[in-house]
């Protein structure tokens, strides 16, 4: 071997009731390389990398780090050896600075080393944001951040300190294509640098900027080590799941018929979005485009009534809406998912069937309000086969679920939720290849029994593989709307980067 | 796979595999090492006459602690319960003193209760004070109110048919002589049993529990799933505020005297019978008959230990040592997977 191994995983096997996370897999890591770990949802991924970083414990193997067998006991004592990780669900605490999250556990003394430096902490936090090219204030509470520049703050963190060994699950499921092309540049600064990556991703076509070698785990199982370059994505899909998927997308079957079932006339939100319209077809899937911040899920929740100093004028099937709160936009109809699983889309301490269920108990209960579990059942196993939730029952508790599960499972509740309109802010984050074709071709059904739908998604191939038509939003406002078979991957981003504007053309 | 991995999997099954099953097996086995333990080393410990004892004694706080158990799954808390059993019992007994029946008096002392819970409620989500602080007003404002309007003096001489609930007994059995069989069961511990059953269907069973549990397992997520939180806030705080009007009915029933001093600092028994039962104060996390094992667990540690002549100061500590062991348990068994 000619380079030196920083990290051997040999043979680790871990179990948790009614699964096998891992079976008896083996991977390893060298200096200064990015080594991509694939694998559908639920394969083991974050299991593994939580195991390195000694969040869990491993059942059965060992992990050598520099040529010593370790077993870390918790992930302060591994980020002290050296060894890095950014979680696949965001951790950051939501009610402190963006500063001292990034520092947090680490933050510079001064005053006898007794007093935090705040004035240091804040210059240190803004040259690592600066480095990462990203806007954020750094004395912006967490809880007021978009998820991708949540993430962004994590990356921060992880980069804070000084690693042999950087863990990144899925890092850029919450990013737009600019935030991923600044963390591609640092990414291969820090390779450059020695540092050795893990780097977890289900946006596979991404791996191709910076990966030296590409593994693939299936069911807990180790199945392949490639150098990058000897292997082409189908490939790379065909050991993920399996079989040949021919295609990314399904062939439609739903198309726009000519009837507007659903009108959006300038909305406003102060400081968020301005002079918002739209409108939206009967059996039409509508995207929505944008960098990060450019007000997609400001518009979403602004049609939801999530938000209150809203104003403007929601009209479905030719009715005025008047949405004072998200209760009333469901009873009307209209269903949102919300682009962040752990903080709005789910109730992670709860079973899976429930979450599943929660948004339209009505449907699965008896007079009174009482539940049926018989129903709700049924309802919960149908989609779990729908979907190909991973999970040993429909009452798993979902924060033991993998994140793309997890992703599922919210998903699941909005399709339970029959409505007119479906509001989907980023309906695929972490979800693997084979997954979403199962959801693309859901949605079209939704849209073919004539249900309009709204994606919003960062993935522009997701954008253009679907919609019909893509709404591209700049600065809170519409920069046009485009119709997709006739506009590229480059047309989409000069609108959203503001480069273009709708007085063009 | 390997045998070895086959076992350590099953081993795992066993005892870690449902936490909520694991959390009432420690709650019911230290109940029984309770049980166990009096019985050997107390006399007359271990009678159906001691036993119908306890349940009476436990009433009160299960009646409260079924109460903040809805609370504090929504992720909130309720510090006003022991004012609110004062107000309710005071209540109760100046109607009766003023020539209200005595069913009248108590649906109103009930009223007034759920009157408590609805304002409780109201605070917590259309003003949005923190429940911590709006209960620890409404502690203070009942607490006042009683004391005011019996000039802080007792409400004593009422009928004996103001004690009938919290004394009587049913199926009481007598001979053919008229001489005491049975005692019966007091009329407080068949309204337990009852209230215990009635709340826990509703926590399991109905969308209205259902709700209980996803908002305090994350409220915005329940407010974007379309339910009306503050809704079901208000309904828990009713809840709670009504069952703490029973248990000030019962009480002042059963010394057949309203003591506007009563029930100072219950509302910490009826927090330590949901926390030892499994309630999680983080929210989103109980069950009523966990409550109803921690009611159980401090009323025959009260019992148990005055029988044996142990001072009340001792006894707080060992309740204390108690709560702290019972979370504290909890707290290590979820640390490490
Ligand atoms: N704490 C836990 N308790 C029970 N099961 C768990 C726990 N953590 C993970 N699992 C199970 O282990 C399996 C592997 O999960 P893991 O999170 O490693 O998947 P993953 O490869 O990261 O998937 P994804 O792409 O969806 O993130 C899943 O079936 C999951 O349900
Ligand atoms: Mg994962």
């Amino acid at each position: 071997m000619p380079e030196k191994l920083l990290l051997e995983i040999k043979g680790v096997s871990k179990f948790f009731p009614g699964v096998r996370a891992l079976d008896n897999v083996s991977f390893d890591l060298r200096k200064g390389e990015v080594h991509a770990l694939c694998g559908e949802n639920g394969a083991g991924k974050s299991t593994l990398m939580k195991i390195i970083s000694g969040l869990y414990k491993a059942d059965e193997g060992e992990i050598i780090y520099k040529g010593e067998p370790v077993a870390f006991n918790d992930s302060k004592e591994s980020s002290s050896a050296g060894i890095s990780i950014i979680y696949q669900e965001l951790n950051l605490i939501p009610h402190l600075t963006v500063a001292q999250n990034i520092f947090i556990n680490r933050e510079p003394l001064s005053g006898f080393g007794i007093i935090v430096d705040e004035k240091k902490m804040r210059q240190d936090a803004v040259e690592i944001l600066d480095r990462l090219n990203v806007k954020i204030n750094p004395d912006a509470e967490v809880r007021t951040l978009p998820v991708s520049k949540q993430q962004m703050v994590e990356i921060a963190k992880a980069l804070s300190t000084k690693s042999e060994i950087l863990i990144m699950d899925e890092p850029t499921s919450a990013l737009t294509e600019n935030e991923i092309e600044e963390l591609f540049k640092v990414i291969s600064s820090l390779k450059n640098e020695g540092v050795g990556i893990i780097y977890i991703s289900h946006r596979l076509e991404e791996l191709k900027h910076i990966v030296d070698r590409i593994s693939v785990f299936r069911d807990g199982q180790y199945i392949s080590t490639d150098k990058f370059s000897d292997v082409t994505l189908p490939q790379i899909v065909n050991k993920m799941v399996g079989r040949d998927l021919k295609n990314q997308f399904p062939v439609r079957k739903s198309k726009p018929t000519g009837k507007k079932i659903f009108e959006v006339k300038n909305l406003n939100r102060p400081g968020k979005i301005e002079n918002i319209n739209f409108d939206l077809y009967e059996g039409e899937i509508l995207g929505f485009s944008g960098l990060m911040g450019a007000g997609r899920t400001e518009t979403a929740r602004a049609i939801f009534g999530a938000d209150t100093d809203v104003t403007g004028e929601v009209i479905l099937g030719g009715k005025v809406l008047n949405i004072k709160n998200p209760r009333e936009a469901i009873q009307n109809g209209i269903a949102y998912l919300p682009e962040d699983r752990k903080r709005e889309g789910l109730a992670v301490n709860m079973l899976l069937f429930e979450n599943i269920t929660l948004a339209n108990l009505a449907e699965v209960s008896k007079s009174f309000g009482v539940i049926s579990r018989k129903a709700e059942n049924q309802v919960s196993e149908k989609y779990i086969k729908d979907l190909s939730i991973k999970t040993s029952s429909d009452s798993q508790i979902v924060k033991n679920l993998s994140g793309g599960n997890q992703q599922k499972t919210v998903i699941s509740k909005w399709l339970f939720k029959k409505s007119n309109v479906l509001i989907f802010d980023e309906p695929t984050r972490g979800i693997d290849v084979g997954a979403k074709y199962e959801i693309y071709k859901l949605l079209d059904e939704l849209a073919l029994n004539g249900i309009g739908i709204i994606i919003i998604s960062s993935e522009l191939p997701e954008i253009l593989g679907l919609t019909d038509r893509v709404v591209v939003m700049c600065s809170g406002k519409v920069a046009n709307i485009l119709k997709t078979r006739e506009t590229t991957q480059e047309q989409i981003l000069n609108y959203a980067a503001g480069i273009s504007s709708n007085n063009d053309n | 796979m390997t045998i070895k991995g086959n076992t350590k999997k099953l081993l795992k099954l066993n005892i870690f595999g449902e936490d909520h099953i694991l959390q009432k097996f420690i709650a019911v086995s230290g109940l029984l090492v309770l049980l166990v333990y009096f019985s050997v080393s107390t006399n007359n410990f271990f009678t159906p006459r001691n036993f119908l004892t306890i349940g009476l004694q436990t009433t009160t706080i299960a009646f409260m602690g079924i109460g903040v158990t809805f609370a504090i799954i929504t992720g909130g808390i309720d510090l006003s319960i022991g004012s609110v059993v004062a107000l309710t019992g005071v209540t109760a007994g100046l109607l009766v003193k003023a020539g209200a029946p005595v069913w009248l008096a108590f649906i109103a002392a009930l009223l007034a209760g759920l009157a408590c819970g609805i304002i409780n409620g109201l605070l917590i989500t259309k003003i949005k004070l923190p429940p911590f602080i709006a209960t620890l007003g409404m502690m203070m404002v009942a607490r006042g109110i009683a004391l005011q309007i019996t000039d802080a003096k007792p409400v004593s001489g009422l009928p004996d048919a103001f004690g009938r609930l919290g004394n009587g007994t049913l199926f009481e059995i007598r001979n053919s002589a008229g001489d005491l069989q049975f005692v019966g069961i007091p009329y407080p511990v068949i309204i337990m049993i009852a209230t215990a059953l009635l709340f826990s269907f509703i926590l399991t069973k109905t969308k209205i529990g259902r709700y209980t549990y996803s908002i305090g397992s994350n409220e915005e997520a329940s407010r974007l799933s379309g339910i009306n939180v503050n809704f079901v806030k208000i309904i828990s705080y009713s809840i709670c505020g009504s069952m703490s009007g029973l248990a000030g009915i019962i009480i002042m029933s059963r010394l057949v005297t309203a003591q506007p001093n009563a029930g100072v600092a219950y509302e910490l028994d009826a927090i330590a019978s949901a926390v030892i039962g499994g309630t999680s104060l983080m929210g989103g996390i109980g069950t009523i008959s966990g409550t109803m094992i921690g009611a159980f667990i401090i009323g025959i540690l009260r019992n148990g230990l005055n029988m044996q002549g142990v001072s009340s100061f001792v006894q707080q500590i060992i309740i204390g040592i108690v709560i702290i062991v019972a979370v504290g348990f909890d707290q290590l068994r979820n640390r490490k997977v």
